[in-house]
């Protein structure tokens, strides 16, 4: 078997173009994502049933459905609603990028939320006393305390969602965007070159990931310091 | 006046009554021992006191101020203000037996947290305010390190310096050795010792008698919830009047 580099060469503008694509998708879904877990983490760890229900409703469907029905609900099903598409959100909604962009941050808001509650439940009960016994309010008690202390324990999973939220992006190309894979698909068409083009994806890919982990491991470092073996 | 007076204290877990009304006055600068087997209810009876439990009848007061408590549904007490319970519990600086310093936070951010962040103590005072506390229970050198990354007994005299830089009224320690190896219990006593020296409020749940002995100037015997003997801690350990104290005692002191 030959290996046509010259195609992959020829494409490799389009292909860059596409990690800018999925760089943007990744990094606006993450951002609403996480802002949109952290109350519903909050919600999650309620003992009110009214509180918690609808965290954990919401968390439920996002999870037990696919991510392909989702994204395929929120670009094609909205459009089928005359109320939608009069709406004001109509331009909005009938573009590819925002429809992608809400579909994937929805779904990692409800990982990224069980993620945050699993930490949150395994705060230390003493460090929770220690807090009350200062005199600390709720509020302060959450923003100083119980918040920073989860997040940082939540990092190692959550590097595990980003990354699988990394290649849940290459779904926009099935709505129409040009990501990574979406190029592959393009090149794909032009020239029937299906092994080419997909592994040149799965390149760009593999090294996504690696700078992620890499960032991870960096942001660990400076956040998990005190979870690590004492060096001096 | 006292500076910490608790009247008539009642607590259960269901229907087993831990605490069958149990009192303590502390003047300023007295320092009260609260000794007892387990069980006899000296550690539930001192997390009544802030809150960390809820006693089911009686009365705190703080300076005389008294907190105002109303029963809630399970019938156990609560502060009917939540600022006046944060007022007086950042009054009355806690020591637990596990240390419980934030573990995600270094010695000095430890120490510096709650005056910061409940007294509203600028940075720079709070960390001149912490470093000299550090100083003082002898860990200066270790402001930077984690919680994770100290011995229990440096963790320990974190926990009491995170508490004196309160610079609170009243002082609660709630069986602060009891988590140390024996070697390392003796560098956390002699803080202690230091500071009652120095005239500070303190109540300490404790199993060393030593410490009673020496220490402070008033004991409290606790035996199923109530007070079975209380007075001047030598006369009370070297004369006890009740068969269970003698009982007690005999099985403690070497």
């Amino acid at each position: 078997m030959i290996f046509d580099y010259n195609v992959v060469l020829d494409s490799l503008p389009l292909y860059f173009s596409g990690v800018l694509v999925t760089l943007k998708l990744l990094a606006i879904s993450l951002a609403f994502g996480l802002l949109l877990a952290v109350p519903l983490a909050l919600m999650r760890i309620s003992k009110q049933a009214a509180v918690n229900f609808p965290a954990w409703l919401y968390t439920y469907v996002i999870r037990g459905t696919p991510m392909m029905v989702q994204l395929f609900l929120i670009y094609y099903g909205l459009a089928q609603f005359e109320a939608v598409r009069a709406s004001f959100l109509w331009p909005y909604l009938s573009s590819a990028t925002v429809c992608a962009c809400l579909a994937f941050a929805l779904n990692t808001s409800a990982y990224t939320a069980e993620i945050l509650a699993g930490s949150l439940k395994a705060t230390p009960h003493g460090e929770i006393e220690a807090a009350k016994a200062m005199g600390m309010s709720r509020f302060t008690f959450y923003r100083r305390i119980l918040l920073p202390s989860a997040l940082r324990r939540a990092l190692p999973q959550y590097s595990n969602e980003v990354i699988m939220m990394l290649h849940t992006t290459s779904l926009a190309s099935m709505v129409t965007l040009v990501d990574i894979t979406g190029a592959a698909r393009t090149v794909n068409s032009q020239y029937y070159m299906p092994f080419e083009a997909f592994v040149t994806a799965g390149l760009f890919y593999l090294g996504l990931t690696f700078i992620l982990v890499r960032l991870f491991r960096l942001a660990e470092h400076r956040w998990l310091a005190y979870l690590a073996p004492r060096k001096h | 006046m006292y500076k910490l007076e608790v009247q008539d204290l009642h607590k259960r877990y269901g229907s087993n009554e831990v605490l069958k009304g149990v009192s303590l006055a502390a003047k300023a600068g007295d320092v009260i021992s609260i000794i007892g087997s387990s069980g006899s209810g000296k550690s539930t009876f001192l997390r009544c006191i802030n809150l960390l439990e809820q006693p089911h009848s009686g009365k705190i007061l703080l300076n005389g101020e008294e907190l105002k408590l109303k029963p809630g549904k399970d019938g156990a007490l609560k502060a009917v203000d939540a600022k006046q319970l944060q007022r007086m519990r950042s009054r009355l600086s806690m020591v637990f037996q596990h240390f419980n310093l934030w573990s995600h936070m270094s010695a000095l951010d430890n120490v510096m947290e709650a005056p910061v962040h409940v007294l509203g103590v600028s940075k720079a005072e709070a960390r001149d305010k912490a470093e000299h506390y550090l100083a003082k229970v002898g860990v200066a050198h270790r402001k930077d390190a984690y919680p994770g990354h100290m011995s229990g007994g440096e963790q320990q005299r974190v926990a009491i310096a995170r508490a004196l830089a309160m610079e609170p009224e009243v002082m609660l320690f709630d069986e602060p050795t009891s988590a140390l190896d024996p070697e390392l219990v003796g560098e956390v006593l002699k803080v202690m010792q230091d500071l009652a020296q120095e005239g500070r409020t303190m109540v300490v749940v404790t199993h060393e008698m030593g410490f009673a002995r020496e220490v402070s100037n008033q004991l409290v015997f606790l035996h199923k919830g109530l007070v079975e003997e209380t007075g001047c801690p030598k006369e009370v350990l070297a004369n006890p009047q009740s068969e269970r104290l003698k009982q007690f005692l005999s099985g403690s002191l070497k």
